[in-house]
């Protein structure tokens, strides 16, 4: 019997994919563990291995396509055995054509504005659409264009009006459909939400724009701004940066946070990391612990005393984990991503170690599990900025967490000890927390803990 | 015109006598007593006690009311009639007098005031109609309904006793509102009326009858059937125009000098006048009338004075002699006639009058000669009846009153239309919706088989597509137009409904002002098609008469313009009697309007839209052959009321849209239906009328220099009219241009505008625009282009109210602000 093989689904939001390379073609045999395919989606890439064996019997896409989620992909079974029953049907907006070949491996850019065909055998109606520099605030919407806007997910308050007195009519919305590009259904329920603003052209097939692709807008937004200045140049944000953008907003703007500052007696943790390196030296370990990798260790001990601070705040409700989901931030060339290591609880010190340097690595190179970056994957986030030699920061919590905690440099500073002061080395700790979710008493005992568990570890390996 | 009739200017210059004589009117003349009746045979005893029980019937039943709107009760049994009562004690001898040389052949019609003159034609019917039919109609009456309640109690098994009690039931469930009534209540006290005795409506319009009455005769005469018509007026009512222009109608020389054969003679119409001395409280003799006796009226007519006479209203025998004497003169074709009855009326206009305009003494006067005590007595004297019979009859009839007074006033025996209930009920009745080929059974009289009439011979030979073969223009003179359409479904009808009859101001030989009907003179005998008198509301009043008895009439207005002229007619007549009658009368009659242009303001203007406002009529406007066709056919198969309009712009044009031209044979187009004339998908266009043609030149040029297509709609019927395609249309345009020539104020087309916004809401662009001309008189023919809708104007509005043109220059004014400015000014 023929198996049919889908196009998987890698993470909630994950609407398409693309295929990066089929590694069989028709006629090919395969067995069990034999790579597919390999398929990316806009931040991680994957390999598709087999389940099964027999010959590969039909292949419905070529290189570089995008394939809705679940979608069918292939057919491997015995020679002879049909296969026509699997062929995908079409999605809207999706091309039939099965082996048509891929023009590129990234997805074609769609031909921006009005001068995309419109498909609807209606003229182009461009005559005096004004630019969106003559958007009106609160401009009146015929009845029609507001049905369009919804069935197109057009947000009428990004749209100008050329009817009378600048009413905003059903032109206006199609010119301003066309220019947005062809939506998926996630992003189209996103625009008509608001807030988002559409490229154009996006990361789907025949340039559909989808959901991720969408980009933050504010009716103050500089969006659109022409040319540049002698002194400056207007260089348009990334898709990632916007992103960020937005999640960093809206934690600012839907929280109430601050942060306290202790240092830590790094000596302890200086003697692991020796340990450690001389170790990884000798060959006795393969991973190298770093410095960071102590302090998350005992930020998961921490953190285990203290439910309450290992949550998150649902504004009306908390979740409190039972296990400590620990948040990385990482930074990469495209921006800031925070991957969680789940159950990082159960984890010795190597394992840890080698968790959080996959996670790290993983985003780095985009090939991160989507899920793992969502902000409800992690429990709570540790940001060190402590090898640029950081000393305080205010980390930002990554909502809906309750806290974060800034892990700075270490720097010597005076200590009594056995009666006379010392330079002792001191680890600098911000822990911004939210005061909705955790008092101040709470949040400088939870630090301090952080503080002794650093100044206490005691891990063998 | 015709040219049989030489208008001699010897004879007319130089007549031969030098004054007009007027024959004499007899005033009062009935001198003989009863014996003398008696001796002379015209009546037995048992008529004489007849006469006086009907009288008493109907002072009893008037009394009834009286004591229920003045009182709150009839006998201690209470009931509330908020209703009219229109009374008419006193008056009793002349409705009984009127009613009793009547048989149910002949029909009456009557006034507001008319509860006695039903009854006394229904008691009368009762008496002399054969037991087995008297009891066919009641039993099939309501499918047995009022018969079941009026005889619940009664086990006497006269059938004669048991109509009795069927009359005064059907009569007092009507004026009560009851199901059961006569007119299933819906006419009440002012209308009730029952055709299977000869009572047709009576008309809450002083003098509504006058013309309707005489299409009734009309009826009569045209279609050869038994009996005359009786119109009930009351003396006030002889100031009314309809009452004027009904009698000028009746009048008519043709009767005599051009209508042939067994059709030659005057009308079977017959005007009485209830002289009862009050109009309202105006007093008609001394104060608003200069007439001293109504009867004096008729010397105005024609040279018999419509053989007029005013006789004593207050005894009854002198009214039967005189009736007798009229009647058989109408029988020998010599009428009209005209009968002024002396009678008083002792209560007031209503129940609310005070009788603040005469003295006590005056009535008081009047009471003593009261008309059924005084022939009481004459019977008692007679020997004919002694009073302990004359006691018991009063008994009896109060006895049988009551009876019915209690049935009808029973919620559950005589229930009332539950109109919450079910909404829908009253609106089905307002039209009947049927489709008859023929309302006769008798061959249709023509002069000659259709194929030979020179008109049919002449369409045939002309091109039914306003292109020939080969894509070239038609010229005029081969091109089959408007005027033939309309001329084709009507000849085809003349051929086929033996009833059929159309007149106007002209439309015999010259072929009407506008030559619909040239051909029509040669194919029909004048009985069938004839000139009017210029009496709009005697046109349109005869023929709902005509209609209502059974026949099917287009009359003609020839111009929109004179519907004023029989503003009563059209807005309170035509429309309303299908569903006051209970369904019981249909009105085939299908008005031709023309709408005029280039002849200023009183002949240029477009009048739908006050007909579309006026419940039970159906309004028709084709605008082109193709459609003329269709939806006259449909007309005239039907038998509602339908306003045809037709624009005199028009009449010349050919078929533009259907494929293959108008065809030869007979297809109807149903009403209600609009029409797409041309396909489109940015905006709509709606137009009513001519307004069409105009509308398409605006697509042409919104095509051409915009590459806007615009869906065009003819709405061709305006009631009905069926939303449907009009929806479909402007969910795919989202925008929507109604447009027409009547002025835009109060017109139809903001209603078409109101109902689209509601229905499409959410897919309008712009709010519907409503292009009609100016608020103004409409002004001569060079300056009509400022006042009626414009091609430029459709531009100007997708313009300004729309979606701004690129480059466009607007050349009426179609701001919001001089909108506003207009409205302010009344303009």
């Amino acid at each position: 019997m023929a198996h049919v093989i889908i196009m998987p689904k890698q993470g909630q939001s994950v609407e398409n994919c693309i295929i990066s390379e089929f590694k069989k073609k028709v006629g090919d045999t395969v067995k069990v563990g034999d790579v597919l395919f390999g398929y990316e989606t806009d931040k991680a890439t994957f390999e598709e291995e087999s389940q099964v064996e027999g010959t590969v019997l039909a292949i419905f896409w070529a290189d570089g396509d995008e394939i809705p989620v679940l979608q069918n992909v292939m057919v491997i079974g015995n020679p002879g055995e049909s296969f026509e029953e699997f062929k995908p049907v079409a999605a809207a907006g999706i091309p039939s054509e099965t082996h048509r070949p891929s023009a590129s491996s990234l997805p074609p850019a769609a031909p921006a504005g009005p001068s995309h065909s419109s498909g609807h055998g209606r003229p182009e109606v461009s005559v005096g659409i004004p630019a969106s520099a003559d958007i009106v605030p609160d401009a009146p919407v015929s009845p029609r264009a507001r049905m369009l806007a919804e069935q197109k997910g057009v947000n009428t308050a990004q749209v100008a009006g050329s009817g009378p007195g600048g009413r905003i009519i059903a032109r206006d919305v199609e010119a301003a459909a066309l220019a947005q590009g062809h939506l998926t259904g996630l992003a189209k329920a996103r625009m008509a939400a608001g807030g988002f603003v559409s490229p154009g052209s996006g990361s789907g097939l025949a340039g559909a724009v989808k959901g991720a692709d969408l980009k933050v807008w504010k009716p103050s937004h500089t969006e659109g701004l022409p040319g540049e200045g002698t002194d400056y140049e207007v260089v348009k944000l990334s898709n990632m940066r916007k992103l960020i953008a937005k999640s960093m907003y809206n934690s600012l703007q839907n929280s109430a946070q601050l942060t306290h500052m202790l240092g830590a007696d790094a000596r302890q943790v200086q003697a692991l990391r020796k340990k450690a390196k001389k170790a990884l030296e000798e060959g006795r370990l393969d991973v190298n612990i770093t410095i960071n990798d102590f302090v998350c260790y005992a930020v998961i001990r921490a953190l285990q005393a203290f439910p309450n601070v290992n949550s998150h705040c649902l504004g009306d409700a908390m979740r409190l984990f039972k296990c400590v989901n620990l948040g990385l931030a990482v930074d990469t060339e495209r921006g800031l991503m925070v991957p969680a290591v789940a159950h990082a609880e159960e984890m010795d010190i190597v394992t840890l170690s080698r968790s959080l340097k996959k996670v790290a690595d993983d985003s780095k190179k985009g090939s991160i599990n989507p899920d793992l970056l969502s902000p409800e994957a992690a429990s709570f986030t540790v940001s060190n900025l402590g090898g640029f030699g950081v000393e305080w920061f205010t980390p930002i919590i990554n909502l809906p967490q309750s806290g974060i905690l800034g892990v700075g440099t270490i720097v010597p500073r005076p200590k009594m000890v056995d009666g006379e002061y010392r330079f002792v080395p001191y680890m600098a700790l911000s822990f911004t927390y939210d005061h909705r979710a955790i008092d101040g008493g709470e949040a400088t005992r939870f630090l301090k803990k952080v503080a002794e568990e650093i100044e206490n570890l005691d891990i063998d390996f | 015109m015709p040219k049989s009739l030489y208008i001699d200017p010897n004879e007319v210059l130089r007549p031969k006598e030098h004054e007009i004589k007027f024959p004499e009117i007899p005033v009062m003349q009935y001198a003989k007593s009863v014996k003398e009746e008696l001796k002379e045979g015209n009546f037995t005893p048992e008529d004489l006690k007849h006469i006086y029980r009907d009288m008493a019937v109907i002072r009893e039943f008037e009394t009834m009311l009286n004591l229920v709107k003045t009182t709150g009760g009839y006998n201690g049994v209470a009931y509330n009639n908020p209703g009219p009562a229109h009374l008419s004690a006193g008056q009793e001898a002349a409705a009984v007098g009127m009613a009793y040389n009547l048989t149910t052949d002949d029909f009456i019609f009557g006034s507001h005031r008319s509860h006695g003159e039903i009854l006394a034609k229904g008691l009368r019917s009762i008496e002399i109609l054969p037991e087995a039919e008297l009891k066919k109609v009641m039993e099939e009456f309501w499918g047995g309904a009022t018969l079941a309640v009026a005889g619940k109690d009664y086990k006497g098994g006269n059938t004669k006793e048991l109509g009795i009690r069927f009359l005064l039931y059907g009569a007092m469930a009507e004026i009560f509102a009851r199901t059961t009534g006569f007119n299933k209540g819906l006419g009440g006290s002012m209308h009730t009326f029952f055709t299977p005795f000869g009572i047709y409506p009576n008309n809450a319009i002083v003098g509504g009858s006058g013309s309707i009455a005489v299409g009734a005769a009309l009826f009569k005469k045209v279609n050869r059937k038994k009996g005359i018509v009786v119109a009930n007026l009351g003396d006030g009512a002889m100031a009314r125009g309809p009452v004027l222009e009904g009698m000028t109608f009746a009048s008519m020389d043709q009767f005599r000098t051009l209508w042939e054969g067994d059709m030659k003679g005057g009308l079977p119409i017959l005007i009485s006048v209830m002289d009862n001395q009050y109009a309202m409280g105006g007093q008609t003799r001394g104060e608003t009338m200069g007439y001293t006796y109504p009867a004096r009226l008729g010397a105005g007519f024609n040279p018999e004075a419509w053989h007029a006479e005013r006789v004593d209203g207050y005894n009854p025998l002198a009214v039967i002699d005189a009736f007798r004497r009229k009647k058989a003169l109408l029988e020998k074709k010599e009428g009209p006639a005209l009968i002024d009855v002396v009678t008083y009326r002792y209560s007031g206009h209503s129940p609310s009058d005070q009788s603040s305009y005469r003295t006590k003494e005056e009535m008081e006067a009047w009471q003593a000669e009261d008309c059924i005590v005084g022939y009481g007595r004459k019977l008692v004297e007679a020997g004919v009846a002694t009073q302990e019979e004359l006691d018991a009859i009063q008994a009896y009839v109060k006895d049988v009153i009551f009876e019915m007074y209690k049935l009808a006033i029973d919620e559950t025996l005589s229930p009332r239309m539950d109109l919450v209930k079910d909404n829908e009920l009253l609106g089905d009745m307002m039209f009947s919706n049927s489709s008859v080929d023929s309302l006769g059974d008798a061959t249709p009289e023509v002069n000659h088989p259709m194929e030979e009439n020179p008109r049919v011979k002449q369409i045939a030979g002309k091109t039914r597509f306003y292109l020939d073969k080969d894509g070239k223009p038609v010229s005029s003179m081969k091109m089959y137009n408007f005027r033939d359409g309309v001329f084709e479904a009507i000849v085809d009808r003349f051929y086929k409904d033996s009833t059929l009859i159309a007149y106007g101001e002209e439309n015999r030989e010259w072929g009407g002002a506008f030559a619909v009907y040239r051909g029509l003179t040669e194919a029909l005998p004048y009985h069938r098609l004839f000139n009017s008198p210029i009496a709009e509301a005697a046109i349109i009043g005869t023929a709902i008469g005509y209609a209502m008895c059974g026949g099917r009439v287009i009359p003609e207005i020839m111009y929109c313009d004179f519907l004023g002229c029989c503003g009563d007619e059209i807005f309170n007549q035509l429309p309303k009697w299908q569903a006051m009658s209970g369904n019981i009368l249909k009105m085939p009659v299908v008005v031709r309007v023309s709408v005029g242009s280039k002849y200023g303001a009183q002949h240029s203007q477009d009048w739908t839209s006050l007909c579309t406002h006026i419940p039970g009529l159906k309004v028709v406007f084709p605008v082109t052959p193709y459609d003329a066709k269709g939806l006259m056919n449909s007309a005239l198969q039907g038998t509602d009321p339908v306003i045809f309009f037709e624009s005199q712009r028009l009449y010349g044009v050919g078929e533009q849209f259907h494929e293959g031209g108008v065809p030869e044979g007979y297809y109807e187009i149903p009403l209600g239906e609009p029409d797409i004339k041309r396909e489109g998908k940015d905006v709509t266009f709606l137009t009513i009328g001519a307004t069409l043609y105009r509308a398409l030149k605006a697509a042409d040029e919104l095509k051409e220099k915009y590459g806007l297509e615009a869906e065009v709609i003819d709405a061709r019927t305006l009631v009905p009219f069926n939303y449907d395609k009009v929806i479909a249309s402007v969910k795919k345009t989202g925008r929507i241009i109604i447009a027409g020539d009547a002025s835009a104020r109060g017109s139809y087309l903001n209603d078409l505008a109101a109902n689209i916004t509601e229905l499409c809401f959410d897919y309008l662009d712009a709010a519907p625009v409503v292009l009609g001309s100016r608020n103004w008189i409409t002004p001569c023919h060079e300056l009509e282009e400022a006042f009626f809708p414009q091609p430029a104007w459709f531009l100007d509005a997708i313009h300004e109210k729309m979606m701004p043109l690129p480059g466009y220059v607007p050349v009426s004014n179609q701001t919001p602000a001089q909108q506003i400015l207009r409205a302010k000014k009344g303009v």
